[in-house]
């Protein structure tokens, strides 16, 4: 069977405890640097040519600025997946936005009220 | 309303009637194909629409131990202490075909320990932390699974409509708006033929009439 790592994008202080948890960590301060890590982390494949993460997890904070066009890039293949999570700031209610950006995509409104 | 660039002979509308069944067949499976979709993609994001609700409740409780760890602690330590993790998670992906969607299915194969540091230095709100944190984890990549498969519906779901919009407002009424213009312009040119033939007909009739009489006079 394949076996995929994971890896989690952030701040230092808030990614510490995913690290003990065995997960790749992945520091970035800005958005910037959190969206060229994940162009780099996508890239990067296993000996085999296929991906060598199947989750990547980035803080909200850091997500909220990425650009709709890396987005798109960085969301079209089947993997890695992207998903934003709650920093320790407490949410930001990104996630929830990202949900509706989907629903609205999907079904041409925003269904979910 | 557009007439496509064909030439109206009987032939090319013989091959945009078989054109049409086509279309019409192919616009009635993806219309199938995205009500499948639909049901699919409802199901999924009211999943995920939950479970993201739980997951930030959750992670913000395990973030709030975690402070409280650090700041009783200090970072150095801190650090230091989970230096000596050997947990490692790996994944195990499989991928589930829905409606010719790719959706993932992830596994989550852990080993090693997490709690690898000595007791004397390090404060019980960090065992708590790291338990809390360990608790959400499955949640986190349930999460990650049902975001994933919600996003790749959506993808499908567009284009399928926009497929199914292409082939109902647009292909096939220029279809037709084709097919009955070949026919109607087929039809003026028989009876153009027939008014033509007519008319040739009574001027060769008139010619004949004026020679009888030439030859009686």
């Amino acid at each position: 069977m394949d076996m995929y790592k994971m890896a989690i994008i952030g701040s230092r202080e808030t990614i510490l405890g995913f690290k003990a948890l065995g997960l790749e960590p992945v520091y970035a301060n800005d958005s910037k640097e959190a969206v060229e890590s994940l162009y780099r982390l996508k890239k990067e494949k296993t000996d085999g040519g296929r991906n060598k993460y199947a989750i990547l997890f980035i803080m909200e904070d850091l997500a909220t600025d990425i650009q709709p066009e890396d987005y798109k890039k960085l969301s079209a293949d089947p993997l890695p997946a992207i998903i934003p999570l709650p920093s320790h700031l407490g949410s930001t209610g990104f996630g929830v936005t990202r949900l509706k950006r989907i629903v609205e995509k999907a079904v041409g409104s925003d269904i979910l009220k | 309303m557009a007439i496509l660039n064909v030439n109206p002979t009987r032939m090319a509308m013989l091959g945009l009637k078989k054109k049409i069944i086509s279309a019409k067949r192919g616009h009635k499976l993806l219309k199938d194909k995205q009500d499948g979709l639909m049901q699919k993609f409802m199901e999924v994001i009211r999943e995920a629409r939950r479970m993201r609700e739980d997951v930030e409740q959750k992670l913000g409780k395990a973030f709030k131990n975690f402070i409280r760890a650090n700041a009783l602690m200090g970072e150095a330590f801190l650090e230091g202490a989970l230096l000596y993790s050997t947990a490692i998670m790996k994944l195990e992906v499989e991928t589930k075909n829905v409606m010719s969607v790719r959706i993932p299915q992830f596994t989550v194969k852990s080993s090693g320990e997490v709690v690898n540091y000595g007791f004397l230095q390090t404060s019980g709100e960090l065992d708590m932390a790291l338990k809390s944190l360990q608790d959400v984890f499955p949640l986190l990549v349930q999460l990650a699974e049902i975001e994933k498969s919600a996003e790749a519906l959506a993808d499908e779901l567009e284009k399928t409509r926009r497929r199914v919009n292409a082939l109902e407002y647009r292909m096939i009424p220029d279809l037709q708006d084709t097919i009955k213009f070949i026919s109607m312009k087929l039809g003026e040119m028989e009876r153009s033929a027939i008014t033509n033939t007519m008319r040739v007909k009574a001027q060769i009739q008139a010619k004949e009439k004026r020679r009888k009489q030439q030859t009686v006079a």
